[in-house]
């Protein structure tokens, strides 16, 4: 409880660091704050020539049913390759100062979040220029995803940013992780694609949910199944509870590891 | 926990495995198992102590004694092995300045950024940011990006925040040598001020003068263990005339290396010198110059004990011990000292003649001669040794204007040359 009553007391510091992050991330560059959106816009423009032109297949609008995806998986794969070094990178203000060290996996993933939740606003966009309607009752379930992913994210990312401290390896590790994942996550395809017998397995992926209920908000334009939201808040919180019972033992010695 | 404590450290242990060889690759743990190993390093052991609320404590001990460490496990970056440390309040380091600066924001956003790692919230540091912006004396320059300061402008801008965050501990590591003199003075009134309203302040500094004026009480680590503990100026001055000892045994364990080595290496040399020394130099400019009739063998300074050394305290006797010899009978010779400092300043000298006293050398080809001192009352520094032989009437026979140099130790904090004993007293 008491890390509640902590990480309250360090909001601003949270607020600060996703701030710096946020802003800095594209100093210096020539458009800016403009790469947020541009990023993804980019990414969607690449889709779309390579999936309607070249890799054509007989699901409708192909590049928006992986766009919708997409974007909630590149958000939690930043968060388990990219966050797995943040406790590293700020190994410095680490050795030297004293704050929860919960603060910088919270920051780094909610940066990340909102990221993604910008992201999200050219999707929308891309949605609404395709002609796909964006039911409210669909939309509501919205949120509710959101949260459930960020939770999923930060579990994994309190894990692996601790373990990577006292083992390097594992943020490059990460990498292929990340990669292999994502084929084992119905990003690219639907669940309904996957063999009858393999499905079991894929239930036990914590992101499997969570990406099925994207797109049923996103593109199918319904309300994601309430078993599919189930299993997504149980794997939220089995992930949280686990990654942070092993931060906290490991975050003692940060300081000596760095 | 005691109601008039603000920071109590019980029994604390604290040691780092240090790895002798650390390997982490595969390649390394597969192949060379065995070298993995590491030892246990106590850096600290035991310690114990307790400061009350409104006190300023010092940390005191040569680089590496553990001090930071202790630090550390009080602003809880570590954590300690055994032993206990409880504390009631707030708790601000000052150990790292300026953490999480970002130089491409602005002066202003990164009061932000800063005054939040210390656990402020945004209505907070509202509040503080012109007493931050005046204190930093930064005002023009608030609103442009921190990588466009100086790196006095940067550490001002860093403390203003460390300072103005109100605090009910405040930790400080070393940092009062931040920007010019009057940011010091500026700097030290506002700890005044911060101790007086009632803060805890535990320091660690190797400025004795700041210890004596500023903390009532020091602590004293050594090797991890507590010397001593106590009234600061009691407990510096015992910390301070340990520091001498050790220092002056140091420069004397470098010069006996250093002989050992020369000896090893000089033995032709001896030959040329022998050599050398039947022509007759007049130049005052070489080495040493004089008829040569009588040489210096060898002139050693030793300290009270009879030890042949290189650095001597300066609030002890010491002596020179005269090695001669005579090329040529001569009846008598005076032997003369004298003392210069780095600037080259003539401190002292004497000699035989000058003393009423005679050295009868008929009849002799070698000798020794002691000197004795009392001791120099210098304030301590780099000195030069000039030691000659010279005749009766004053004509040089083996002349050095720079022996050797060597060093003397004072434990005193005074400014000038010399040491004399000085009382105040108020009418």
């Amino acid at each position: 409880m008491n890390i509640f009553k902590e990480l309250y007391a360090y909001r601003e510091m949270i607020f600060s660091l996703v701030h710096r992050d946020l802003k800095g991330r594209y100093k210096g560059s020539v458009l800016g704050f403009a790469w947020t959106f541009l990023n993804p816009l980019l990414q969607l423009a690449v889709y779309t020539m390579v999936f309607s032109i070249i890799l054509r297949n007989n699901i409708k609008d192909f590049y928006l049913f992986l766009f919708v995806a997409l974007v909630p998986w590149i958000f939690f794969n930043t968060c388990i390759t990219g966050g797995a070094g943040c406790i590293r990178a700020q190994g410095d203000m680490i050795k030297k100062i004293y704050f929860p060290r919960e603060v910088i996996p919270v920051s780094f993933v909610t940066s990340q979040f909102v990221n993604m939740c910008l992201s999200l606003l050219v999707v929308f966009a891309a949605l609404l220029l395709a002609g796909y309607p964006l039911r409210l009752s669909a939309l509501i379930w919205m949120p509710v995803v959101m949260v459930i992913e960020y939770f999923v994210a930060l579990g994994m990312t309190f894990l692996v940013s601790g373990v990577t401290v006292y083992w390097r390896d594992v943020e490059y590790f990460m990498g292929i992780i990340g990669m292999a994942w994502q084929f084992a996550t119905p990003v690219m395809y639907g669940l309904e694609q996957v063999p009858e017998r393999l499905v079991p397995f894929f239930r036990l992926n914590p992101m499997t949910p969570v990406i099925v209920a994207y797109r049923d908000i996103l593109y199918y334009g319904r309300a994601p199944q309430m078993e599919t939201l189930l299993s997504a808040v149980i794997f939220g919180v089995v992930i949280v509870a686990v990654g942070y019972m092993v931060f906290r033992h490991l975050k003692k010695h940060f300081a000596e590891e760095l | 926990m005691k109601p008039e404590n603000t920071i109590e450290v019980k029994n604390i242990t604290k040691s780092f495995k240090v790895y002798l060889d650390k390997g982490r690759t595969l390649k390394e743990l597969a192949l060379f198992s065995k070298r993995r190993r590491f030892e246990n390093r106590r850096v600290l052991d035991d310690v114990s102590f307790e400061v009350q609320k409104g006190e300023a404590i010092a940390l005191i001990g040569h680089n590496g004694c553990g001090k930071s460490t202790t630090l550390k496990l009080l602003t809880k970056i570590m954590y300690p092995d055994t032993g206990t440390i409880e504390m009631r309040g707030r708790v601000s380091s000052l150990i790292e300045l300026g953490a999480g600066f970002h130089p491409d924001m602005s002066g202003r956003e990164n009061i932000y950024i800063n005054a939040s790692i210390f656990g402020l919230t945004k209505k907070e540091i509202d509040a503080r940011l012109d007493d931050i912006i005046d204190f930093s004396e930064l005002w023009d320059f608030i609103d442009n990006p921190v990588r466009t300061y100086s790196s006095g402008m940067y550490m001002r801008l860093a403390f203003a925040v460390a300072i103005n965050v109100n605090a009910d501990i405040l930790l400080i590591d070393e940092i009062l040598a931040v920007g010019d003199a009057n940011f010091q003075a500026k700097c030290y009134e506002r700890m005044q001020e911060l101790k007086a309203s009632g803060v805890t302040i535990v320091l660690v500094t190797h400025d004795m003068n700041t210890v004596k004026t500023f903390c009532s009480k020091a602590v004293w680590i050594n090797k991890g263990k507590v010397v001593t503990q106590g009234k600061s100026a009691d407990v510096v001055d015992t910390y301070l005339s340990y520091m001498n000892e050790q220092r002056i045994a140091l420069i004397n364990e470098e010069r006996r290396r250093h002989a050992e080595k020369e000896q090893k290496t000089e033995e032709p040399k001896a030959v040329i010198e022998k050599k050398e020394y039947k022509s007759l130099t007049m130049d005052p400019t070489a080495k040493h110059y004089g008829n040569q009739k009588a040489v210096i063998r060898k002139c050693e300074l030793l300290n009270c004990e009879g030890k042949p050394v290189e650095a001597i305290a300066s609030d002890e006797v010491f002596y020179l011990r005269f090695e001669y010899e005579l090329n040529e009978p001569l009846d008598e010779l005076v032997f003369g000292m004298g003392i210069f400092n780095a600037d080259g300043l003539w401190i002292c000298g004497t000699n035989t003649q000058l003393a009423g006293v005679t050295v009868d050398t008929r009849g002799r080809s070698s000798g020794t001669l002691i000197f004795e001192s009392t001791p120099l009352w210098l304030l301590g520094g780099r000195f030069t040794l000039q030691c000659s032989i010279i005749e009766a009437d004053s004509t040089p026979c083996d002349y050095y204007n720079e022996y050797m140099k060597f060093t003397v130790v004072g434990k005193w904090r005074e400014s000038g040359i010399i040491h004399y004993e000085t009382k105040w007293y108020e009418q």
